[in-house]
Parts: C-alpha cells; sequence; structure tokens
C-alpha cells in the first residue's frame, strides 16, 4: 500500500521510517517537508495512506488536507495532544503522538483498509469556520450546486467544499450516487420512498425527511435503475 | 481595607491629641468658655479635612513613587503651608464667635505661636505619613516586581517544556539515537540542563548575562536539532557585555519569539543573530530573525513583549527600553537596552 510521509522535521520522517519499516505491507512513495510537497507528492503518487503532521510552517496539516482533491486514509502524526482532539473531529483514522510507541502504530495501521476501486472518490475533507470533518462519501446522502461551490449533507452538518458539482461527480461511485437534477446528486442507498410527482417527476424523500426533485429525464433512468 | 481603618484612627488620635491638650490649657488659663469649646472643634476637623486633602494631592501627584531631596524640601514647604492656613481659619473662627472678645485680637502674638504650632504638627503628622506610605508602596512595588517575574518564568516554562516542544524534541532524540548516538548523548545532557535551570533556579535576582547565554545556548541547541539547516545561528556576545547583569529570561524570551513568530513559520526557514555589546556601561542586546514585522501581530507576542517591558520598567523605570523594529535584508530586530547598575 502506497503512503506518505508529510512532516518539517527530518528526524521526524527518519524516525517513522524506520518504525515502518517493520511493516512490509506499507511502501513509502514519498516524504514531503511541507504543504506544497504534499500536495505535488500526492498528485503524483495518489497514496492510499498519508502520514501527516499537523504543525507545519505555512501550510498546516488541515489545510494540506483542505487542497486535496482525493483525500486518503488519514493517520495524523502530532506532539501535542490538543492538536490530537481535533483530529478526531476530523474522522482521522486514527492520530499517533510523537514518539511514535511500535505497537500504537501496529493499532493504527491494523485500521488501514487497501483502496476498494481504482479511482473512485472515498472521503472528502470539508471545512466549516473552525470545524473539519473527513466525511466518508456513504455517510452523504446529498450534494447540491452552489456556483463553483458544492454543499456537502451528512450527519446533520451542511458545510460547503471548494468543488464544483460536475468535478465532484466525475469522480463519484455511478452505482450510488445518482444525478437527481441541474443542482442536486443523490445517495441511492439513502433513498426511503419514491413518489410520483407534478409533471410526470419522481419525488424521493431520503432518510432523515429530505425529499428532491427528480428532473424529467433523471426520473426515468430512476425508474429503470430501481426497476419501478 | 485595613490600612484606611488605621489611617483614620491615627487622624483622630493626632489630631484629637493635638486639639485635646490645647483646650484643655486654654480652659485652664481662661476658664470654662462655650465659645472656646466650639472653636476647638472646628479647630480638630481643620486639621483633619487640610492633611486629608494635602494626602490625596500628593498621591495623585505622586511626589511619593521616587523619594529625593525634593520630597523633603516639599513636605517642609507644605507643613508651613498648612499650618498657615489651619492659623488664619482658627484665627477667623475665634473672632466670628468671641463677639469681640477674642484672644487673638488682645494678643496678636498668640497668631504666630499658634502658627508655629500647627506647623511643627504639620511636620510629625507629615514625616510620619510619608515614611508608612513609601514603605508600603516599596512593598507594593516589590509585589508587583514578582508577578510580573512569575509570569514571565511561567512563560518560559510553558515554552521550554511546553508539550509541543517536549515531545518533538524526544522524538528527535530518539531518531538520533540510531542515526548519531554521540549527538543523541549530548542532547540529552542539554535536556537536563535545560530541565534543572527551569525548574530550580531562582529568578527574583539579576544574573550575569554569560549565565543567561548558557541556557539560551542549550535550548537553541535543542531546536537546531529539530530545524536544523533551517535555523541559521549566529552568537556574538562582546567579553565587556558578558558580566553585566539582566533580569533572568529576557534573552530567552526574545529568542523564543523569534523562533515561534519569525523562523518556524518559514518552509526554507531563517537567520537568527544574538548580540550583546556593551555601551558607556549600557548593555545593548540585539535579537534578529528572518521574517517581518506586521501590524498585525498576534496578541500572544505582544503578551510575551509586554511582559518583558514590564519588568524592565519596574527595575529600571524609563532608563530600560524595548524596540521592534524591521530591518533591512527582510529580518526583524528586538533590542534591549539595559542601562549599568550600581
Amino acid at each position: 500500500m502506497k503512503a506518505l510521509i508529510v512532516d518539517d522535521e527530518r528526524l521526524a520522517r527518519a524516525e517513522l521510517r524506520r518504525l515502518l519499516a517493520q511493516h512490509t505491507e506499507i511502501e513509502i512513495t514519498g516524504e514531503a517537508r511541507n504543504g506544497e510537497e504534499a500536495l505535488a507528492l500526492a498528485a503524483q503518487h495518489s497514496p492510499e495512506l498519508l502520514f501527516l503532521d499537523i504543525q507545519m510552517p505555512q501550510m498546516s496539516g488541515f489545510d494540506v488536507l483542505e487542497r486535496l482533491d482525493d483525500v486518503p486514509q488519514v493517520i495524523f502524526t502530532t506532539a501535542y495532544d490538543a492538536y490530537a482532539i481535533k483530529a478526531f473531529e476530523v474522522n482521522a483514522l486514527d492520530y499517533l503522538l510523537k514518539p511514535i510507541a511500535p505497537a500504537r502504530l501496529a493499532a493504527a495501521l491494523a485500521k488501514v483498509r487497501p483502496r476498494s476501486g481504482p479511482t473512485r472518490l472515498e472521503r472528502v475533507f470539508v471545512r466549516d469556520g473552525d470545524r473539519c470533518w473527513i466525511v466518508a462519501l456513504p455517510d452523504i446522502f446529498l450534494l447540491e450546486s452552489e456556483g463553483n461551490y458544492t454543499r456537502v449533507c451528512f450527519n446533520g452538518h451542511r458545510p460547503l467544499i471548494r468543488r464544483s458539482l460536475n468535478s465532484l461527480e466525475e469522480q463519484l461511485d455511478t452505482a450510488v450516487f445518482f444525478r437527481a437534477n441541474r443542482k442536486e446528486i443523490l445517495n441511492l442507498k439513502w433513498i426511503e420512498k419514491v413518489d410520483l410527482g407534478v409533471a410526470g417527476g419522481l419525488s424521493v424523500t431520503l432518510r432523515g425527511g429530505r425529499t428532491v426533485e427528480m428532473s424529467r429525464r433523471q426520473s426515468g433512468r430512476l425508474r429503470e435503475i430501481l426497476s419501478l | 481595607m485595613r490600612n484606611k481603618i488605621i489611617y483614620r484612627c491615627w487622624q483622630v488620635l493626632f489630631w484629637g491629641a493635638y486639639t485635646g491638650v490645647l483646650l484643655s490649657q486654654t480652659l485652664q488659663r481662661t476658664g470654662w468658655q462655650l465659645h472656646i469649646v466650639f472653636d476647638f472643634v472646628l479647630f480638630f476637623g481643620y486639621c483633619v479635612a487640610l492633611t486629608d486633602l494635602w494626602r490625596r494631592e500628593i498621591l495623585r501627584r505622586g511626589w511619593l513613587d521616587a523619594v529625593s531631596i525634593r520630597t523633603f524640601g516639599m513636605g517642609l514647604l507644605s507643613a508651613v503651608t498648612l499650618g498657615a492656613v489651619q492659623t488664619l481659619l482658627v484665627v477667623a473662627t475665634d473672632i466670628a464667635l468671641s463677639a469681640g472678645r477674642s484672644y487673638f485680637i488682645q494678643q496678636p502674638v498668640g497668631i504666630l505661636w499658634t502658627w508655629l504650632g500647627a506647623g511643627a504638627l504639620d511636620v510629625y503628622w507629615i514625616g510620619i505619613y510619608c515614611l508608612v506610605k513609601t514603605r508600603s508602596l516599596g512593598k507594593e512595588k516589590q509585589v508587583r516586581l514578582e508577578l510580573a517575574l512569575r509570569e514571565a518564568e511561567l512563560r518560559a516554562l510553558e515554552a521550554q517544556i511546553n508539550p509541543h516542544f517536549l515531545f518533538n524534541c524526544l522524538n528527535s532524540i530518539r531518531a538520533l539515537v540510531v542515526e548519531d548516538p554521540q549527538k543523541a548523548q549530548d542532547m540529552i545532557t542539554r535536556f537536563a540542563t535545560l530541565l534543572r535551570y527551569n525548574l530550580t533556579h531562582d529568578s527574583r535576582h539579576t544574573v550575569p548575562l554569560s549565565a543567561e547565554t548558557e541556557v539560551v545556548t542549550d535550548y537553541l541547541a535543542l531546536e537546531k536539532v529539530r530545524f536544523e539547516d533551517r535555523l541559521r545561528l549566529k552568537v556574538t556576545i562582546d567579553p565587556a557585555a558578558a558580566s553585566l547583569l539582566v533580569p533572568p529570561m529576557i534573552l530567552q524570551s526574545l529568542v523564543e519569539n523569534a523562533l515561534k513568530h519569525g523562523i518556524a513559520r518559514l518552509p526554507q526557514g531563517g537567520d537568527l543573530q544574538i548580540r550583546a555589546a556593551a555601551r558607556n556601561g549600557t548593555l545593548v542586546l540585539e535579537v534578529e530573525n528572518t521574517g517581518e514585522l506586521t501590524d498585525s501581530r498576534s496578541t500572544d507576542t505582544q503578551v510575551g513583549l509586554n511582559n518583558i517591558r514590564e519588568r524592565l520598567r519596574i527595575l529600571y523605570g524609563d532608563r530600560a527600553t524595548l524596540a521592534l523594529r524591521n530591518a533591512e535584508g527582510g529580518h526583524v530586530v528586538a533590542t534591549v537596552q539595559i542601562p549599568k547598575v550600581s
């Protein structure tokens, strides 16, 4: 599994690399000294796993996540507990406190799952003011277009991400995410009820009560998929 | 609160005793006369009110903040003036109350005696008040100094033994154990020195600059392990400056600030220069780092710098300064000037 180490201190990277030598399933494809390098290396290698330091000059670990199109699985490495708490909030795979205990590293690696499909989006990073989340796509029930931004609806939160709905759609699994109309994409697994709406279109109610009006053309396609 | 009660009791006892003794002497001489009793009760009132007014005025003007020969002169002058005003008031009252049989009209020289008596008592009053007040002000100043020091110590402790520094440092040393065991040993020793200094030193006294630079050297050696070539260090200490006395943690605070707000924010790192020189006995400390001074300096920088300013002000008054400026080549320079203390 391809992994990337991001830390501004050389010795910290060397130490992690040494610890990871025990875990032959992890292939370290690169080491980044700062956010810029991390973004470049991520684009080049598309790693499945990121060891990410949080406090770095200019671009913090959170800033790096915000700029990644495709967020891999993330293990935060930090020296300072206060950041770890925040990392938990963002729903990272795990966080490791430096100096890292080998057993703790093994436990974190046990949570790592290999990528399911080839280049399919699995999670997105969203930030809303001070709060941030790494959201797994199955948790998202609806994506709404707002110009060049997209509103991500999950678990009672509706933050915006800096990507257009169209660019997101290219990376989504079409078996799960379905274009309802010009402005909305819904998660098929969240459909609770389908009603006949006005003018022949379908009206879909999602778990949680949100209703989405389907366009005429997409209503027909949905009928096929759900074999109504 | 306690001091206020003591002050009021003292006012009543002091002037009560004085006017009481004078009243009994006068009554013995003249026999019982109601207007004389009135006269003295009012006199007591004037004395209390006037000295209290005077007290408020000197506290407002801050005469007692710096006691000098001038303070004594002003005290004496105050006593003479207060005595004159008290005398004028008591003479006016006596003439008004005695219906033409005033003692002061019959014996004008009595005015002079009253003035001398009241003036002498004012000298005592002012003397005692100033003595007690300056001692309590001195104590207050000491307490303020200790508070500021305590805060600086705490801040330095946080910086050196702050979890982020501490654990990153341990992590670096863990990596060094394999990579360069000898360096790892050296770092552990420096780490121990730093911890010991922080846990045991007594920062109530000034220390020679050389002692302060030793600790800063250990601190920087540890930071250097983390920053590696991102931290380019140059230390120039004038031998004449090494023995000059400085408040503890002062250089440490400046260096910490330079690292935190300068070097650590730059991906490519930067220069850190420490200079100390003696100019006519004045110590000039300079800490220069790559970076830029902006208006929107975060509040924690200001807190650190304000603490240094406060300590300098308490210890040296206006004679010590701390200045921060942008220098050429994209550098920021913090300059502290500390006067020679005899």
